[in-house]
Protein backbone atom coordinates (compact mmCIF):
# COMPACT_ATOMS: atom_id res chain seq x y z
CA UNK A 1 0.00 0.00 0.00
CA UNK A 2 2.57 2.09 0.65
CA UNK A 3 4.22 2.03 -2.59
CA UNK A 4 2.21 4.19 -4.94
CA UNK A 5 2.14 6.80 -2.19
CA UNK A 6 5.97 7.18 -2.43
CA UNK A 7 6.04 7.02 -6.12
CA UNK A 8 3.66 9.60 -6.77
CA UNK A 9 4.55 11.90 -3.88
CA UNK A 10 8.29 11.75 -5.24
CA UNK A 11 7.04 12.52 -9.26
CA UNK A 12 5.50 15.60 -7.80
CA UNK A 13 9.02 16.27 -5.62
CA UNK A 14 10.33 17.26 -8.89
CA UNK A 15 9.62 21.22 -9.16
CA UNK A 16 12.29 21.76 -12.07
CA UNK A 17 13.84 19.38 -15.19
CA UNK A 18 15.81 19.71 -17.89
CA UNK A 19 16.55 16.51 -20.02
CA UNK A 20 19.47 17.36 -23.00
CA UNK A 21 18.71 20.92 -22.26
CA UNK A 22 21.48 22.66 -24.79
CA UNK A 23 21.54 26.11 -25.88
CA UNK A 24 23.88 27.48 -29.11
CA UNK A 25 24.14 31.24 -29.79
CA UNK A 26 23.09 31.96 -33.40
CA UNK A 27 25.85 34.32 -34.21
CA UNK A 28 28.95 31.88 -34.63
CA UNK A 29 28.43 28.09 -33.30
CA UNK A 30 29.33 28.85 -29.31
CA UNK A 31 27.78 26.28 -27.81
CA UNK A 32 27.17 28.34 -24.28
CA UNK A 33 25.42 24.97 -23.04
CA UNK A 34 25.63 21.34 -23.94
CA UNK A 35 23.16 18.20 -23.27
CA UNK A 36 22.20 19.24 -19.35
CA UNK A 37 19.88 17.01 -17.69
CA UNK A 38 18.70 17.65 -14.18
CA UNK A 39 15.87 17.05 -11.92
CA UNK A 40 15.38 19.42 -8.73
CA UNK A 41 13.56 18.86 -5.85
CA UNK A 42 10.68 20.84 -3.89
CA UNK A 43 12.55 23.03 -1.81
CA UNK A 44 16.27 22.49 -2.55
CA UNK A 45 18.62 25.17 -2.71
CA UNK A 46 20.86 24.32 -5.95
CA UNK A 47 23.96 26.15 -6.61
CA UNK A 48 25.79 26.80 -10.10
CA UNK A 49 29.14 26.83 -10.21
CA UNK A 50 32.11 27.34 -12.90
CA UNK A 51 34.21 29.89 -14.47
CA UNK A 52 32.84 32.13 -16.31
CA UNK A 53 31.64 30.81 -20.24
CA UNK A 54 30.40 28.03 -18.80
CA UNK A 55 26.84 28.41 -19.04
CA UNK A 56 25.49 28.84 -15.99
CA UNK A 57 23.93 32.31 -16.50
CA UNK A 58 22.43 30.55 -19.84
CA UNK A 59 21.03 27.60 -17.85
CA UNK A 60 19.39 30.05 -15.70
CA UNK A 61 18.08 31.98 -18.40
CA UNK A 62 17.08 28.71 -19.83
CA UNK A 63 15.32 28.06 -16.92
CA UNK A 64 13.09 31.71 -16.36
CA UNK A 65 12.11 31.43 -20.20
CA UNK A 66 13.95 34.55 -21.52
CA UNK A 67 15.80 32.37 -23.94
CA UNK A 68 14.33 29.25 -25.38
CA UNK A 69 16.82 26.11 -25.75
CA UNK A 70 18.05 24.85 -29.15
CA UNK A 71 17.91 21.53 -28.16
CA UNK A 72 15.90 19.34 -25.24
CA UNK A 73 13.20 20.71 -22.64
CA UNK A 74 12.63 22.55 -19.50
CA UNK A 75 9.54 21.72 -17.71
CA UNK A 76 8.56 23.39 -14.52
CA UNK A 77 5.92 21.84 -12.20
CA UNK A 78 5.21 19.70 -14.90
CA UNK A 79 4.88 21.99 -17.96
CA UNK A 80 7.27 22.32 -20.45
CA UNK A 81 8.87 26.26 -20.07
CA UNK A 82 7.81 28.17 -23.08
CA UNK A 83 8.74 32.09 -21.86
CA UNK A 84 8.48 33.86 -18.81
CA UNK A 85 6.09 32.30 -16.49
CA UNK A 86 4.52 33.51 -12.94
CA UNK A 87 6.22 30.80 -10.64
CA UNK A 88 9.40 31.76 -11.21
CA UNK A 89 10.95 35.17 -10.17
CA UNK A 90 14.40 36.02 -11.28
CA UNK A 91 16.89 38.49 -9.61
CA UNK A 92 20.19 39.79 -11.10
CA UNK A 93 23.41 41.11 -10.35
CA UNK A 94 22.44 44.75 -10.31
CA UNK A 95 19.96 45.66 -8.01
CA UNK A 96 17.42 47.02 -11.33
CA UNK A 97 15.82 49.21 -8.99
CA UNK A 98 13.63 51.80 -10.64
CA UNK A 99 15.61 54.98 -9.11
CA UNK A 100 12.11 57.24 -9.74
CA UNK A 101 10.31 53.91 -7.01
CA UNK A 102 10.57 54.22 -3.42
CA UNK A 103 11.82 50.66 -1.96
CA UNK A 104 7.80 49.51 -1.45
CA UNK A 105 6.81 51.08 -5.06
CA UNK A 106 9.82 48.85 -6.39
CA UNK A 107 8.97 46.08 -3.81
CA UNK A 108 5.23 46.14 -5.72
CA UNK A 109 6.18 46.47 -9.24
CA UNK A 110 5.81 42.57 -9.96
CA UNK A 111 2.28 42.99 -8.25
CA UNK A 112 1.68 45.90 -10.47
CA UNK A 113 2.94 44.44 -13.67
CA UNK A 114 -0.18 41.78 -12.71
CA UNK A 115 -2.92 44.51 -12.07
CA UNK A 116 -3.62 47.25 -9.69
CA UNK A 117 -2.34 46.06 -6.04
CA UNK A 118 -4.25 45.81 -3.40
CA UNK A 119 -4.70 46.51 0.47
CA UNK A 120 -3.51 43.01 1.04
CA UNK A 121 -0.54 43.38 -1.43
CA UNK A 122 0.97 46.56 0.17
CA UNK A 123 0.49 44.90 3.47
CA UNK A 124 3.41 42.09 1.80
CA UNK A 125 5.37 44.14 0.55
CA UNK A 126 6.05 46.01 3.85
CA UNK A 127 6.22 42.17 5.65
CA UNK A 128 8.96 41.19 2.94
CA UNK A 129 10.81 44.66 3.37
CA UNK A 130 10.82 43.66 7.20
CA UNK A 131 11.64 40.12 6.06
CA UNK A 132 15.00 41.75 4.29
CA UNK A 133 15.44 43.99 7.49
CA UNK A 134 14.50 47.75 5.56
CA UNK A 135 10.81 48.40 7.00
CA UNK A 136 12.66 51.74 8.22
CA UNK A 137 13.62 52.31 4.58
CA UNK A 138 10.09 51.33 2.99
CA UNK A 139 9.79 55.06 1.44
CA UNK A 140 13.30 55.47 0.68
CA UNK A 141 14.84 55.88 -3.14
CA UNK A 142 16.95 53.61 -4.35
CA UNK A 143 19.67 56.59 -4.84
CA UNK A 144 19.46 56.98 -0.94
CA UNK A 145 20.44 53.20 -0.07
CA UNK A 146 23.57 51.35 -0.42
CA UNK A 147 24.60 48.70 -2.64
CA UNK A 148 23.83 46.11 0.03
CA UNK A 149 20.15 47.40 0.90
CA UNK A 150 19.38 47.81 -2.91
CA UNK A 151 19.85 43.99 -3.58
CA UNK A 152 17.87 43.59 -0.32
CA UNK A 153 14.76 45.87 -2.16
CA UNK A 154 15.42 43.75 -4.96
CA UNK A 155 15.50 40.55 -2.90
CA UNK A 156 12.27 41.79 -1.30
CA UNK A 157 10.68 42.27 -5.06
CA UNK A 158 12.17 38.53 -6.00
CA UNK A 159 9.78 37.64 -3.15
CA UNK A 160 6.94 39.80 -3.47
CA UNK A 161 6.02 37.78 -7.00
CA UNK A 162 4.83 35.17 -4.82
CA UNK A 163 6.74 32.64 -7.51
CA UNK A 164 7.85 29.56 -5.63
CA UNK A 165 11.15 29.02 -7.57
CA UNK A 166 13.79 31.93 -7.02
CA UNK A 167 16.56 31.96 -10.18
CA UNK A 168 19.63 34.32 -8.63
CA UNK A 169 22.14 35.11 -11.14
CA UNK A 170 25.27 36.38 -8.78
CA UNK A 171 23.23 38.64 -7.07
CA UNK A 172 25.67 39.84 -4.45
CA UNK A 173 28.13 39.76 -6.34
CA UNK A 174 28.99 43.40 -7.05
CA UNK A 175 28.85 43.85 -3.39
CA UNK A 176 32.15 43.53 -0.32
CA UNK A 177 32.82 40.21 1.37
CA UNK A 178 31.06 41.38 4.36
CA UNK A 179 28.15 42.59 2.63
CA UNK A 180 28.05 39.49 0.70
CA UNK A 181 28.66 37.13 3.75
CA UNK A 182 25.77 38.32 5.62
CA UNK A 183 22.84 38.76 2.75
CA UNK A 184 24.27 35.21 2.26
CA UNK A 185 22.89 34.28 5.47
CA UNK A 186 20.13 36.20 5.11
CA UNK A 187 18.73 34.45 1.98
CA UNK A 188 19.55 31.05 3.11
CA UNK A 189 16.80 32.24 6.11
CA UNK A 190 14.68 33.81 3.71
CA UNK A 191 14.35 31.15 0.91
CA UNK A 192 13.76 28.55 4.10
CA UNK A 193 11.35 30.59 5.94
CA UNK A 194 9.01 30.73 2.33
CA UNK A 195 10.03 27.51 0.85
CA UNK A 196 11.04 28.02 -1.93
CA UNK A 197 13.17 26.18 -4.79
CA UNK A 198 16.36 28.24 -5.42
CA UNK A 199 19.31 28.53 -8.22
CA UNK A 200 22.01 30.72 -7.33
CA UNK A 201 24.48 31.14 -9.96
CA UNK A 202 28.33 32.42 -8.31
CA UNK A 203 31.88 31.46 -9.37
CA UNK A 204 32.50 31.42 -5.64
CA UNK A 205 33.24 27.99 -4.29
CA UNK A 206 32.82 28.02 -1.01
CA UNK A 207 29.46 30.48 -1.02
CA UNK A 208 28.11 27.66 -3.58
CA UNK A 209 28.32 24.62 -1.30
CA UNK A 210 27.62 26.96 2.13
CA UNK A 211 24.26 28.06 0.78
CA UNK A 212 23.55 24.99 -1.22
CA UNK A 213 21.59 21.37 -1.12
CA UNK A 214 23.21 20.32 -4.03
CA UNK A 215 26.05 22.37 -6.16
CA UNK A 216 25.63 21.90 -10.01
CA UNK A 217 29.57 21.93 -10.79
CA UNK A 218 30.07 23.62 -14.36
CA UNK A 219 32.90 23.73 -16.94
CA UNK A 220 33.58 25.76 -19.83
CA UNK A 221 33.88 25.15 -23.89
CA UNK A 222 31.55 23.69 -24.45
CA UNK A 223 29.40 24.77 -21.37
CA UNK A 224 28.72 21.48 -19.50
CA UNK A 225 27.16 20.24 -16.02
CA UNK A 226 30.05 17.98 -15.04
CA UNK A 227 29.22 17.06 -11.55
CA UNK A 228 26.31 16.99 -9.53
CA UNK A 229 27.73 17.38 -5.59
CA UNK A 230 24.99 16.70 -2.78
CA UNK A 231 25.66 18.73 0.15
CA UNK A 232 24.76 17.10 3.26
CA UNK A 233 25.79 19.74 5.96
CA UNK A 234 23.24 20.33 8.62
CA UNK A 235 21.06 23.43 8.51
CA UNK A 236 20.95 25.93 9.83
CA UNK A 237 24.08 26.44 9.23
CA UNK A 238 26.71 28.64 11.01
CA UNK A 239 29.28 30.56 9.01
CA UNK A 240 32.07 28.49 10.91
CA UNK A 241 30.86 25.72 9.04
CA UNK A 242 33.19 26.33 6.73
CA UNK A 243 36.80 25.22 8.50
CA UNK A 244 34.79 22.20 8.98
CA UNK A 245 36.74 19.32 7.59
CA UNK A 246 33.54 17.87 6.00
CA UNK A 247 32.89 21.34 4.21
CA UNK A 248 36.26 21.60 3.11
CA UNK A 249 35.87 17.94 1.99
CA UNK A 250 33.59 19.14 -0.78
CA UNK A 251 35.35 22.30 -1.85
CA UNK A 252 38.16 19.48 -2.84
CA UNK A 253 35.70 17.44 -4.50
CA UNK A 254 34.22 20.68 -6.60
CA UNK A 255 37.54 21.69 -7.16
CA UNK A 256 38.82 18.82 -8.56
CA UNK A 257 35.96 18.20 -11.26
CA UNK A 258 36.87 21.97 -11.90
CA UNK A 259 40.45 20.88 -12.40
CA UNK A 260 41.52 23.59 -10.83
CA UNK A 261 43.67 21.55 -8.25
CA UNK B 1 36.31 63.99 0.51
CA UNK B 2 36.37 61.96 3.87
CA UNK B 3 40.46 63.09 3.92
CA UNK B 4 39.22 66.90 3.72
CA UNK B 5 36.39 66.38 6.34
CA UNK B 6 39.35 64.72 8.84
CA UNK B 7 41.64 67.49 8.69
CA UNK B 8 39.96 70.90 7.34
CA UNK B 9 41.96 73.93 6.60
CA UNK B 10 43.08 75.94 9.60
CA UNK B 11 41.00 78.96 7.82
CA UNK B 12 37.92 76.64 7.38
CA UNK B 13 37.93 76.50 11.19
CA UNK B 14 37.90 79.90 11.52
CA UNK B 15 35.05 80.50 8.78
CA UNK B 16 31.65 79.15 8.91
CA UNK B 17 30.65 77.80 5.58
CA UNK B 18 28.03 81.61 5.91
CA UNK B 19 31.06 84.19 6.01
CA UNK B 20 32.91 82.31 3.30
CA UNK B 21 30.14 82.68 1.02
CA UNK B 22 29.31 86.32 1.78
CA UNK B 23 33.22 87.13 1.22
CA UNK B 24 32.76 85.19 -2.30
CA UNK B 25 29.52 87.45 -2.82
CA UNK B 26 31.24 90.95 -2.05
CA UNK B 27 34.77 89.97 -4.02
CA UNK B 28 32.27 89.31 -7.33
CA UNK B 29 30.11 92.37 -6.83
CA UNK B 30 33.23 94.36 -6.21
CA UNK B 31 34.61 92.79 -9.66
CA UNK B 32 31.35 93.70 -10.98
CA UNK B 33 31.29 97.35 -9.58
CA UNK B 34 34.67 98.10 -10.93
CA UNK B 35 34.15 96.78 -14.53
CA UNK B 36 30.82 99.29 -14.22
CA UNK B 37 33.06 101.98 -13.42
CA UNK B 38 35.61 101.75 -15.88
CA UNK B 39 32.77 101.36 -18.49
CA UNK B 40 30.93 104.57 -17.13
CA UNK B 41 34.27 107.00 -17.09
CA UNK B 42 35.87 105.36 -20.23
CA UNK B 43 32.61 106.33 -21.80
CA UNK B 44 33.25 109.88 -20.39
CA UNK B 45 36.08 111.05 -20.63
CA UNK B 46 36.15 109.47 -24.24
CA UNK B 47 38.18 106.36 -24.34
CA UNK B 48 34.84 104.79 -25.45
CA UNK B 49 32.41 106.10 -27.79
CA UNK B 50 29.65 106.99 -26.41
CA UNK B 51 27.96 106.47 -29.35
CA UNK B 52 28.30 102.74 -29.55
CA UNK B 53 29.07 102.17 -26.09
CA UNK B 54 26.59 104.09 -24.07
CA UNK B 55 27.15 105.08 -20.17
CA UNK B 56 26.37 102.68 -17.99
CA UNK B 57 23.98 105.68 -16.23
CA UNK B 58 22.37 105.94 -19.55
CA UNK B 59 21.62 102.13 -19.78
CA UNK B 60 19.81 102.71 -16.47
CA UNK B 61 18.01 105.50 -17.48
CA UNK B 62 16.70 103.68 -20.92
CA UNK B 63 15.39 100.70 -18.45
CA UNK B 64 13.27 103.14 -16.54
CA UNK B 65 12.34 105.00 -19.80
CA UNK B 66 10.98 101.72 -21.38
CA UNK B 67 9.83 99.81 -18.55
CA UNK B 68 8.05 102.58 -16.51
CA UNK B 69 7.67 106.19 -17.89
CA UNK B 70 7.18 105.08 -21.70
CA UNK B 71 6.57 101.31 -20.73
CA UNK B 72 5.92 100.85 -24.09
CA UNK B 73 8.57 97.57 -23.66
CA UNK B 74 6.10 95.36 -22.20
CA UNK B 75 3.96 94.81 -25.43
CA UNK B 76 6.78 93.89 -27.31
CA UNK B 77 8.18 91.44 -24.13
CA UNK B 78 4.48 90.02 -24.01
CA UNK B 79 4.68 89.80 -28.34
CA UNK B 80 8.16 87.81 -27.89
CA UNK B 81 7.55 85.58 -24.78
CA UNK B 82 3.96 84.24 -26.24
CA UNK B 83 5.64 83.07 -29.56
CA UNK B 84 8.82 81.74 -27.10
CA UNK B 85 6.56 79.63 -25.27
CA UNK B 86 3.88 78.71 -28.43
CA UNK B 87 7.10 77.51 -30.74
CA UNK B 88 8.58 75.58 -27.83
CA UNK B 89 5.49 73.95 -26.71
CA UNK B 90 5.05 72.97 -30.71
CA UNK B 91 8.52 71.73 -30.91
CA UNK B 92 8.72 69.87 -27.54
CA UNK B 93 5.45 67.90 -28.69
CA UNK B 94 6.99 67.51 -32.42
CA UNK B 95 10.63 66.76 -31.18
CA UNK B 96 9.55 63.95 -27.73
CA UNK B 97 6.62 62.72 -30.15
CA UNK B 98 9.09 62.11 -33.06
CA UNK B 99 11.98 60.95 -31.08
CA UNK B 100 10.10 58.46 -29.25
CA UNK B 101 8.64 57.24 -32.68
CA UNK B 102 11.52 56.64 -34.19
CA UNK B 103 13.01 55.44 -31.23
CA UNK B 104 10.75 52.92 -30.97
CA UNK B 105 10.54 51.52 -34.46
CA UNK B 106 13.85 50.36 -35.49
CA UNK B 107 12.73 50.33 -39.65
CA UNK B 108 11.71 54.03 -39.24
CA UNK B 109 15.05 55.02 -37.51
CA UNK B 110 16.56 53.28 -40.26
CA UNK B 111 14.91 55.04 -42.80
CA UNK B 112 15.02 58.66 -41.20
CA UNK B 113 18.71 58.14 -40.03
CA UNK B 114 19.86 60.08 -43.32
CA UNK B 115 17.47 62.87 -42.88
CA UNK B 116 18.36 63.59 -39.19
CA UNK B 117 21.58 63.79 -39.96
CA UNK B 118 21.18 66.09 -43.17
CA UNK B 119 19.07 68.09 -40.69
CA UNK B 120 21.34 68.01 -38.05
CA UNK B 121 24.27 69.80 -40.33
CA UNK B 122 22.18 72.21 -41.89
CA UNK B 123 21.99 75.32 -39.83
CA UNK B 124 18.27 75.91 -39.43
CA UNK B 125 17.80 79.29 -39.05
CA UNK B 126 18.51 79.28 -42.37
CA UNK B 127 15.36 78.16 -43.53
CA UNK B 128 13.68 80.67 -41.80
CA UNK B 129 13.11 83.57 -45.00
CA UNK B 130 12.00 80.47 -46.48
CA UNK B 131 9.22 80.01 -44.06
CA UNK B 132 8.34 83.29 -44.41
CA UNK B 133 7.78 83.23 -47.85
CA UNK B 134 5.63 80.17 -47.87
CA UNK B 135 3.19 80.71 -44.73
CA UNK B 136 3.78 84.98 -45.12
CA UNK B 137 4.37 87.65 -42.48
CA UNK B 138 2.82 87.25 -38.99
CA UNK B 139 2.70 85.02 -35.80
CA UNK B 140 2.45 81.89 -38.00
CA UNK B 141 5.40 81.89 -39.94
CA UNK B 142 7.53 82.96 -36.58
CA UNK B 143 5.89 80.30 -35.02
CA UNK B 144 7.01 78.06 -37.48
CA UNK B 145 10.82 79.24 -37.28
CA UNK B 146 10.65 78.86 -33.60
CA UNK B 147 9.56 75.35 -33.89
CA UNK B 148 12.18 74.84 -36.36
CA UNK B 149 15.18 75.80 -34.11
CA UNK B 150 14.05 74.09 -31.21
CA UNK B 151 12.27 70.73 -31.77
CA UNK B 152 15.67 69.17 -32.25
CA UNK B 153 17.43 69.29 -29.03
CA UNK B 154 13.90 67.51 -27.45
CA UNK B 155 14.15 64.54 -31.04
CA UNK B 156 17.57 63.56 -30.08
CA UNK B 157 17.47 63.69 -26.40
CA UNK B 158 14.23 61.60 -26.65
CA UNK B 159 15.81 59.47 -29.07
CA UNK B 160 18.63 58.56 -27.35
CA UNK B 161 16.45 58.15 -24.16
CA UNK B 162 14.44 56.02 -25.82
CA UNK B 163 16.96 53.56 -27.04
CA UNK B 164 19.39 53.66 -24.48
CA UNK B 165 17.46 51.90 -21.31
CA UNK B 166 19.11 49.24 -19.33
CA UNK B 167 19.41 45.80 -20.51
CA UNK B 168 19.49 43.98 -17.15
CA UNK B 169 15.57 46.15 -16.36
CA UNK B 170 14.50 45.15 -19.73
CA UNK B 171 15.12 41.41 -18.67
CA UNK B 172 13.82 42.16 -15.37
CA UNK B 173 10.48 43.48 -17.06
CA UNK B 174 9.96 41.19 -19.63
CA UNK B 175 10.63 37.83 -16.69
CA UNK B 176 7.75 39.76 -14.88
CA UNK B 177 5.53 39.13 -18.12
CA UNK B 178 5.17 42.51 -18.62
CA UNK B 179 3.10 44.35 -21.72
CA UNK B 180 4.84 46.53 -24.27
CA UNK B 181 2.25 49.13 -23.16
CA UNK B 182 3.86 48.74 -19.72
CA UNK B 183 7.31 48.67 -20.47
CA UNK B 184 6.69 51.70 -22.32
CA UNK B 185 4.93 53.36 -19.28
CA UNK B 186 6.89 51.89 -16.52
CA UNK B 187 9.87 51.60 -17.57
CA UNK B 188 11.19 53.45 -20.91
CA UNK B 189 9.38 57.09 -20.29
CA UNK B 190 10.25 57.34 -16.74
CA UNK B 191 13.89 56.38 -17.04
CA UNK B 192 14.08 58.95 -20.22
CA UNK B 193 12.69 62.00 -18.17
CA UNK B 194 15.77 63.37 -17.15
CA UNK B 195 17.44 63.32 -20.81
CA UNK B 196 14.35 64.78 -22.03
CA UNK B 197 14.38 67.38 -19.68
CA UNK B 198 17.66 68.31 -20.63
CA UNK B 199 16.93 68.69 -24.28
CA UNK B 200 13.97 71.07 -23.62
CA UNK B 201 15.93 73.08 -21.76
CA UNK B 202 18.39 73.11 -24.61
CA UNK B 203 15.13 73.92 -26.91
CA UNK B 204 13.72 76.67 -24.73
CA UNK B 205 17.09 78.67 -25.10
CA UNK B 206 17.04 77.77 -28.92
CA UNK B 207 13.59 79.06 -28.96
CA UNK B 208 14.78 82.75 -28.12
CA UNK B 209 16.42 82.85 -30.86
CA UNK B 210 14.50 81.57 -32.75
CA UNK B 211 12.29 84.31 -31.82
CA UNK B 212 14.21 86.98 -32.16
CA UNK B 213 15.86 85.98 -35.94
CA UNK B 214 12.43 85.96 -36.52
CA UNK B 215 11.79 89.29 -35.36
CA UNK B 216 14.61 90.84 -36.77
CA UNK B 217 13.33 89.46 -40.58
CA UNK B 218 9.86 90.84 -39.80
CA UNK B 219 10.57 94.18 -37.82
CA UNK B 220 6.73 94.30 -36.65
CA UNK B 221 6.81 93.59 -33.08
CA UNK B 222 8.85 92.07 -30.31
CA UNK B 223 12.17 92.67 -28.41
CA UNK B 224 13.57 91.83 -31.42
CA UNK B 225 12.13 94.36 -33.77
CA UNK B 226 12.40 96.75 -30.39
CA UNK B 227 16.20 96.34 -31.05
CA UNK B 228 15.99 96.50 -34.50
CA UNK B 229 14.50 99.93 -34.30
CA UNK B 230 16.16 101.48 -31.48
CA UNK B 231 19.71 100.54 -33.05
CA UNK B 232 18.60 102.55 -36.62
CA UNK B 233 17.43 105.41 -34.25
CA UNK B 234 21.34 105.28 -32.47
CA UNK B 235 19.35 105.18 -29.54
CA UNK B 236 21.85 102.41 -27.93
CA UNK B 237 21.23 102.55 -24.29
CA UNK B 238 17.73 101.57 -24.65
CA UNK B 239 18.85 99.18 -27.42
CA UNK B 240 21.09 97.75 -24.61
CA UNK B 241 18.16 98.25 -21.63
CA UNK B 242 16.24 95.43 -24.33
CA UNK B 243 20.05 93.07 -24.35
CA UNK B 244 20.18 93.19 -20.56
CA UNK B 245 16.24 92.42 -20.93
CA UNK B 246 16.86 89.72 -22.59
CA UNK B 247 20.10 88.51 -20.19
CA UNK B 248 17.29 88.32 -17.35
CA UNK B 249 15.02 86.63 -19.56
CA UNK B 250 17.67 83.71 -20.32
CA UNK B 251 18.83 83.55 -16.89
CA UNK B 252 15.10 83.68 -16.13
CA UNK B 253 14.52 80.81 -18.03
CA UNK B 254 17.24 78.97 -17.24
CA UNK B 255 16.37 79.01 -13.62
CA UNK B 256 12.89 78.07 -14.46
CA UNK B 257 13.72 75.01 -16.38
CA UNK B 258 15.71 74.34 -13.22
CA UNK B 259 12.97 74.29 -11.00
CA UNK B 260 11.00 72.30 -13.39
CA UNK B 261 13.57 69.43 -13.52
CA UNK B 262 13.55 69.78 -9.73
CA UNK B 263 9.78 68.62 -9.86
CA UNK B 264 9.80 66.27 -12.75
CA UNK B 265 13.12 64.49 -12.63
CA UNK B 266 12.89 64.75 -8.60
CA UNK B 267 14.69 61.63 -7.89
CA UNK B 268 18.01 62.97 -9.32
CA UNK B 269 18.13 65.88 -6.59
CA UNK B 270 18.30 64.85 -2.82
CA UNK B 271 15.90 67.60 -2.22
CA UNK B 272 13.47 66.44 -4.97
CA UNK B 273 13.98 62.77 -3.32
CA UNK B 274 13.17 63.48 0.41
CA UNK B 275 10.27 65.92 -0.62
CA UNK B 276 8.61 62.83 -2.39
CA UNK B 277 9.49 60.27 -0.33
CA UNK B 278 7.62 62.16 2.89
CA UNK B 279 4.84 62.70 0.39
CA UNK B 280 4.56 59.26 -0.73
CA UNK B 281 5.05 58.16 2.85
CA UNK B 282 1.94 59.79 3.80
CA UNK B 283 -0.30 58.70 1.28
CA UNK B 284 0.31 55.08 1.54
CA UNK B 285 1.03 54.85 5.37
CA UNK B 286 -2.69 54.57 6.31
CA UNK B 287 -3.83 54.50 10.05
CA UNK B 288 -2.92 50.65 10.11
CA UNK B 289 0.80 51.18 9.41
CA UNK B 290 1.25 54.27 12.00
Amino acid sequence: MPDPTIAQSSTHDIVVSGQGVGKTFADGSVIALQDAHFNIKRGSFVSLVGPSGCGKSTLLRLISGLIPPTSGEIAVHGTPVTGPRADISMMFQKATLLDWRTAIENVLLPTEINGTPTKADKNRAFDLLKLVGLEDFAFSFPAQLSGGMQQRVALARLLQTGADILLLDEPFGALDEFTREHLNLELMRIVQEVGATAFFVTHNIAEAIFLADQVVVMTSRPGRMAKIVDVDLERPRPLSIQTSVEFNKLVEDVRETLGEM
Amino acid sequence: MAVQDAIPAPQAVEDTAGTVRRKRILRHAGIFLTLILMWEFGSRIGWLDPLFYPRPSNIMRSFWLIYFQNGNVWYHLYATMSLVFLGWIGGSILGIGLGSLVGFNSVLRRFLKPYVIVLEATPRIAVAPLLIAALGFGASSKIAIIVLVCFFAPFINTLSGVMNVDEDRLELFRSMRASKMQVLRKLVLPDAVPIIMAGERLALTAALSGALVAEFIQRDEGIGSLILVYTRNLNMASAFACIFTLTILGFLIFKGMEKIDFYVAFWKYEGGRERVSAKRRAAMEGPDHA
